[in-house]
C-alpha cells in the first residue's frame, strides 16, 4: 500500500507543479521557470523544518509566500518578452536558481549531527514526516487536500469571469487590452499564483524525498512542468491531472515491467500522443464526450 | 476516417490505456517460486548516461546468486536449504523519486528481505533518509527494510539510518596509502595541482576533502594559487582550496577545458590530479595533451578505474594511476570476471561489490536464521538486518573485507592500477 | 607591469579560444533560428539530432576506417535525415497553428534520441577522432589550437554555403517565402510541407556539422553533451534575434568568447550564471535580440 500511496503522492505533487504552469499557459505565457519556483519552495520549507524546527504547515505557508513574492518580482520583467523569448528567459531563470542552490551552504548542528544545505553535496535528512511518526495515509491526505483545494480554486475561477479574463489575455493580448482588461495585472497575477502553487509543490516534494540537490531542479523538471498542461490540454484542470497520471503513473511506473525499454517508450509515446491529440489528452472534445455519457446515463435512469 | 470511426478509435484507445495502466501498476513484482526462496530485489541506473553501472551491477549480482544457488543455496532457520531469488532488477535512472518508489515498492509489495541498490550517491542519500533512523524507534515511521548498496560511494552515507549498509571502498584510506606509496617511489615529484567536476558531489568532495589533503599530508606541495593554512582541518582546507582552485574546476558535461589546462600548465606541477568521471576526465586529459602538459604523475578518481575511461581516451589517459577495489588478480576475481562477462557486464570496483554483496547476503541470511515465508517478512527483515550489522567481515574478491556494524560501512582491500599501453595494469599491490 | 601584461595575454587568449569554439554555438543557433524563422516553431530536438549525427559518423568511422573529412560529411547527412524524421514525426501532422503540441512532440523526440544513444553505447563516453589535434601554433605568447581553427573555418564555410542556398537557389527562395507569408506562398504553388521538410534537412546538415565539430573539439562524444548544447543554442538564438542568421553567428561567437573569459576570471561556479545574466541584460535592453524582427500580430 505504501508504494501506491507514494505514487499517488508523486502524482499529487506533479499535478500541483503542472497546475502552476497551467495558469501561466492560460495567459499565453509558456514558462520554464516553474522548476525554479519549485526549488525555492522546496529549500525554503526544508530549511524551516530542519534548521529552524518549524511545524510542517507554517513551513509550507511561509515557503509559499517566499516563492510567491519571488514570482511576483519575476512577473514584471517577464512582461517584456513574448513567445519563444519568454521560454528561453524563464529557462535561464530556472538555471540561475539551480546554480544558486548548487552554491548554497548553510550548515547547523542539531544533537551533534550536521544538517542543512551543503553546496553540491545537497541537503539531506529532511525527515519531518518520519521523525514525527506520520503514516503514509496521513502524508497522502495532506498532499491531496492541497491538490484538491488548488484544483477546485482553479476550476471555480475558470467558471467565473476571472477564467475568462485569463484566457482572453492568452488568446489575444491586444484585443483584451482594448476592452479594458489590465493585461499587466493579469499576467503578473498569473505569474505570482503560479509561483505560489509551485512553491507549495516544492515544499511537499522536499519532505517526500528527504534529500534535495541541484540535480533535481534541472531543465528536465521544468520541461515536465509544462509538459503536463500541454499534454493534458488547457481546456480544464483535469487535463493536467490526466497528463500527470499518464506520465508518472503509466510511463514512469507502469511500464517498469518493460525493463530498460521503458525510457525509450517514454519519448516515443509522448510524440505519439501529441500527434493523436494535439489539443491535449483531456481536451474540450473529451470533456464534451464525458458530459454526453453522463447525461445519457442520467436521463436513462430518470425515464 | 469518419467521425464515428474517430470516436470509436478514441474510446478504444482510452479503454486500452486504462486497462494497461491498471494492469501495469498493480502488477506485483513477485515472480513466485513454488518452494520457499529468499528474495532480494535489486536496482540501479539502467537508463541514462550511467546505464553501464546498472547493467554491470545487475550482471554481477545475478551471476553471483546463480553461483550460490548452484552450490546449494542458503540455509534457513529451520535447517533446510533454499535458493536466493532476485525478484527483479529495476531501473532507477539515478532519479531520487524513482529510487524511493522502487524502495517502497520492494518494502510494501514484495517479500524481499533486502533491497540492493542504488547507483548514484544522491539517490542513496534520499533512500536512506526515507528509512527508519534507529531500530526500534516506534515514533519514527520510516521504512523498515534493510538496504545493501554496492555503488554509491560518497563518504559517510550509511550512518543516515541503521537499516542502511554499503560495501564501498573507503576512499580516505585508499588515497592515504596511495600517496604514501607514491611519495616513497617518486622522490623527484614535489609539486602538485589538479581539478575536479564541481557539479558531482562525489567527485568534488573526494577531491577537495580526501585526495588533495592526503597528498599534502604526505609531503607533496600544492601549487595552485597560494592557499593560506591548508592543513589537516578538512573543512577549513576545503573552503580555501575551493576558493583558490576554482578556475581548475569544470562541470560534468563541459566540452571546453582550455582555460583549466592552461592554468595548470602555468603552474607546472610535477603531479596532476584529475578527480572526475570518465567523460570530463577524458576531456580534460585530452586538452592537457594538446597543450603539451606532461606531469610526471597523473592521479585519478576511483570511479574512473573502468572500461569507460579507456573507451573515451585511451591514449590521453596513459599513465593515469587510480586506487581501485577490483582487478582480476586473484583466482576468485578472475573466474568471477569471466562469469560476469558472459552475462553481459564488466566487473569493476562498483559491480564487484554487487557480486560480493550476494555472498554477504548469504552470510547474513545464514547467521540470522530466517523463515522465508510470506507471513514472516517483517521479522525476517529485522533478523537479517541485525545479522548483517553483526558481521565483522567476509571474503571479498581480492581479499578480506572488514565491516563496521555501527556505521554500516566496509573496509575493502585495494590495489593501484595504471593505464599502460591502453590497458589497466596493476602497478602496486598493497594487500596483506 | 609584467603581471598586467601576463593577465592581458591570458585574457585575450581565453577570448580567442572561446571565439573559435563559439562557432559551434553559432551553427546550432543558426539551426534553431532557421526552423523558427521558417515555421515559427521551436524544435527542441535539434541539438540532439546534431549529436546523433556525430554518433552515426563515429559508428561509420569505427566500422570502415574512413578519412576524417568523410566523418563530417556523414555526420551532416545523418543529422539531415534525422532532422527530416523529426519533422515528419513531430511537426508534419500537427495543426499549423498549434505551437505547443509541436514543441512537446519535439521534447519527446529529444528524450527518444537521447535514450537510443544511451542504449547503443551503454552511456559510455567514446573517443572521437579529430583533425589537426596535434597542431598547436605558437604565435608569440599565444597558442592557437589548430583543430579549433579548423572548426572555425568549417563553420565559416558552412555558413557561406547556407547563405548561398538561401539567397541564390529556388529552395532558399521557397524557404524565405514560406517564412514570410505561408498563405501567399501556397497561393503561388509552393508546397509548404516539402519546403519545411527541406528546411529541417538543411538545418540538420548544419547541425550534423556542428555536432561533429563539437565532438572533434573536445575529443569525446557522450550523451551528456546534448542538454548543455541545447540550452546554449537557445540562448544564442535569442540573443542573436529570432529568425536572424547573422544574429545567431555573432551571438554564438560572442557567447563563446564571453563564457570563456568569465571562466578565466571568475571560475567555473559563476561562469554559467554570468551567461544567464548576459541573456537577461539582452532581454531587458533589446528584447528582440541583436537583429530580431519585432514580432507582429501576423
Amino acid at each position: 500500500m505504501d508504494y501506491y500511496l507514494n505514487l499517488i503522492n508523486t502524482i499529487g505533487i506533479h499535478t500541483l507543479l503542472g497546475l502552476s504552469a497551467y495558469i501561466l499557459l492560460l495567459t499565453g505565457q509558456l514558462s520554464l521557470a516553474q522548476a525554479g519556483f519549485f526549488a525555492v519552495g522546496a529549500y525554503s520549507a526544508a530549511v524551516l523544518t530542519v534548521i529552524f524546527g518549524w511545524n510542517i504547515l507554517p513551513a509550507i505557508g511561509l515557503a509559499m509566500l517566499i516563492t510567491g513574492f519571488l514570482a511576483f518580482l519575476v512577473g514584471f520583467p517577464a512582461l517584456r518578452v513574448r513567445g519563444l523569448m519568454l521560454v528561453v528567459a524563464t529557462l535561464a531563470f530556472g538555471e540561475f536558481v539551480r546554480m544558486f542552490f548548487y552554491n548554497l551552504k548553510w550548515r547547523v548542528t542539531h544533537d551533534g549531527v550536521e544538517v542543512g544545505p551543503d553546496g553540491t553535496m545537497g541537503f539531506s535528512e529532511i525527515r519531518y514526516f518520519a521523525e514525527h511518526g506520520w503514516t503514509s495515509w496521513e502524508v497522502t491526505s495532506l498532499i491531496w487536500i492541497f491538490v484538491i483545494i488548488v484544483m477546485a480554486l482553479i476550476w471555480w475561477a475558470d467558471q467565473t469571469r476571472s477564467g475568462a479574463v485569463l484566457r482572453a489575455v492568452g488568446e489575444d493580448e491586444l484585443a483584451a487590452g482594448t476592452i479594458g482588461i489590465d493585461v499587466t495585472v493579469v499576467k503578473v497575477a498569473a505569474m505570482t499564483a503560479g509561483g505560489i502553487i509551485a512553491g507549495l509543490a516544492g515544499s511537499l516534494y522536499a519532505h517526500q524525498i528527504t534529500m534535495l540537490d541541484h540535480h533535481a531542479f534541472t531543465v528536465l523538471l521544468a520541461t515536465f512542468a509544462i509538459a503536463y498542461p500541454i499534454l493534458g490540454g488547457v481546456s480544464n484542470v483535469f487535463g493536467t491531472l490526466v497528463a500527470v497520471i499518464f506520465i508518472q503513473g503509466l510511463l514512469v511506473e507502469g511500464l517498469r515491467f518493460l525493463g530498460d525499454w521503458r525510457m525509450l517508450l517514454f519519448g516515443a509515446l509522448i510524440v505519439v500522443v501529441m500527434n493523436l491529440k494535439p489539443r491535449g489528452l483531456f481536451d474540450s472534445q473529451t470533456l464534451q464526450w464525458i458530459k454526453n455519457v453522463l447525461r445519457l446515463r442520467f436521463f436513462r435512469r430518470l425515464s | 476516417m469518419s467521425r464515428r470511426g474517430t470516436e470509436k478509435m478514441k474510446k478504444f484507445t482510452r479503454l486500452a490505456s486504462t486497462v494497461v495502466l491498471a494492469v501495469a501498476v498493480t502488477m506485483p513484482l513477485v515472480a513466485s517460486a513454488a518452494d520457499r526462496s529468499v528474495k532480494v530485489l535489486g536496482w540501479g541506473a539502467k537508463s541514462g548516461p550511467l546505464k553501464s553501472f546498472g547493467v554491470n551491477s545487475e550482471a554481477a549480482l545475478r551471476s553471483a546468486i546463480a553461483q550460490i544457488n548452484a552450490a546449494g543455496g542458503v540455509k534457513l532457520g529451520d535447517g533446510s536449504s533454499a535458493p536466493l531469488e532476485v525478484v527483479s532488477y529495476e531501473d532507477s535512472a539515478c532519479k531520487k523519486d524513482q529510487n524511493i518508489a522502487i524502495l517502497r515498492k520492494t518494502a510494501s509489495t514484495t517479500d524481499a528481505i533486502v533491497g540492493m541498490g542504488a547507483t548514484c550517491s544522491g539517490s542513496c542519500q534520499a533512500m536512506y533518509g526515507v528509512l527508519q533512523k534507529k531500530i526500534g524507534d516506534t515514533s519514527d515511521s520510516g521504512v523498515q527494510m534493510p538496504i545493501l548498496s554496492d555503488t554509491c560511494i560518497r563518504p559517510g552515507l550509511a550512518k543516515i539510518s541503521e537499516w542502511a549498509f554499503r560495501n564501498v571502498p573507503n576512499e580516505v584510506a585508499m588515497y592515504d596509502k596511495l600517496f604514501t606509496w607514491l611519495r616513497s617511489e617518486n622522490p623527484d615529484v614535489k609539486t602538485f595541482s589538479g581539478g575536479t567536476e564541481t557539479d558531482q558531489g562525489h567527485s568534488f568532495i573526494t577531491h577537495t576533502a580526501i585526495i588533495v589533503q592526503a597528498a599534502i599530508r604526505h609531503g607533496f606541495e600544492w601549487v595552485g594559487p597560494s592557499v593560506p593554512e591548508l592543513g589537516p582541518k578538512v573543512k577549513q582546507g576545503m573552503k580555501e582550496l575551493q576558493a583558490a582552485a576554482k578556475t581548475q574546476h569544470w562541470l560534468m558535461g563541459d566540452t571546453s577545458y582550455s582555460v583549466q589546462a592552461r592554468k595548470i600548465k602555468k603552474q607546472n606541477p610535477d603531479m596532476v590530479l584529475v578527480s572526475s568521471h570518465p567523460f570530463s576526465a577524458c576531456g580534460f586529459l585530452k586538452e592537457m595533451k594538446r597543450q603539451k602538459v606532461k606531469p610526471k604523475l597523473l592521479v585519478g578518481l576511483t570511479s574512473s578505474a573502468s572500461q569507460e575511461t579507456l573507451n573515451g581516451c585511451m591514449s590521453a589517459a596513459e599513465g593515469l594511476i587510480i586506487p581501485t577495489g577490483f582487478a582480476p588478480i586473484t583466482p576468485e576475481a578472475i573466474s568471477a570476471n569471466e562469469i560476469v562477462s558472459k552475462a553481459g557486464g564488466f566487473l569493476d570496483l562498483h559491480s564487484a561489490a554487487a557480486w560480493e554483496n550476494a555472498y554477504l547476503v548469504k552470510a547474513a541470511v545464514e547467521k540470522a536464521g530466517i523463515s522465508a515465508t510470506a507471513d514472516t517478512v517483517a521479522e525476517d527483515r529485522r533478523k537479517f538486518r541485525d545479522a548483517l550489522a553483526s558481521i565483522s567481515g567476509i571474503a571479498g574478491l581480492i581479499g578480506p573485507v572488514t565491516r563496521d556494524g555501527v556505521t554500516g560501512e566496509a573496509s575493502k582491500p585495494y590495489v593501484y592500477v595504471q593505464v599502460v599501453n591502453g590497458e589497466w595494469k596493476v602497478i602496486h599491490d598493497p594487500r596483506g | 607591469m609584467d603581471d598586467f601584461w601576463f593577465e592581458f595575454v591570458e585574457i585575450t587568449q581565453s577570448i580567442g579560444d572561446g571565439f573559435l569554439y563559439g562557432s559551434t554555438y553559432a551553427l546550432i543557433g543558426i539551426g534553431f533560428t532557421l526552423i523558427f524563422g521558417a515555421m515559427g516553431k521551436l524544435n527542441i530536438a535539434y541539438a540532439a539530432t546534431a549529436i546523433a549525427g556525430a554518433y552515426s559518423s563515429l559508428a561509420i568511422f569505427t566500422l570502415f576506417d574512413v578519412s576524417l573529412v568523410i566523418i563530417f560529411i556523414v555526420s551532416a547527412i545523418s543529422a539531415a535525415i534525422l532532422g527530416y524524421l523529426v519533422y515528419l514525426t513531430c511537426f508534419r501532422f500537427i495543426p499549423v497553428h498549434n505551437h505547443l503540441a509541436a514543441l512537446m512532440a519535439s521534447v519527446g523526440g529529444l528524450f527518444f534520441i537521447d535514450e537510443v544513444i544511451v542504449h547503443a553505447t551503454r552511456g559510455s563516453p567514446l573517443n572521437f577522432p579529430s583533425m589537426f589535434s596535434e597542431a598547436y601554433f605558437e604565435v608569440g605568447p599565444y597558442g592557437i589550437r589548430g583543430d579549433l581553427l579548423f572548426v572555425f573555418v568549417i563553420g565559416l564555410i558552412s555558413t557561406g554555403v547556407l547563405l548561398y542556398v538561401l539567397f541564390r537557389t529556388r529552395l532558399g527562395l521557397a524557404t524565405r517565402a514560406v517564412a514570410q507569408q505561408d498563405v501567399a506562398a501556397r497561393l503561388c504553388g509552393m508546397s509548404i510541407h516539402s519546403t519545411n521538410s527541406a528546411t529541417f534537412a538543411v538545418a540538420g546538415l548544419l547541425g550534423g556539422i556542428a555536432g561533429a565539430m563539437t565532438a572533434a573539439a573536445v575529443g569525446i562524444l557522450s550523451p551528456v553533451m546534448m542538454l548543455p548544447l541545447t540550452i546554449k543554442g537557445l540562448i544564442v538564438t535569442v540573443i542573436g534575434g529570432l529568425g536572424s542568421i547573422p544574429g545567431a553567428i555573432i551571438a554564438g561567437l560572442f557567447v563563446g568568447s564571453f563564457e570563456n573569459v568569465v571562466m578565466y576570471v571568475r571560475g567555473i561556479d559563476e561562469r554559467d550564471m554570468y551567461v544567464v545574466a548576459l541573456l537577461f541584460i539582452f532581454l531587458i535592453f533589446r528584447p528582440n535580440g541583436l537583429f530580431g524582427k519585432t514580432i507582429t500580430r501576423d
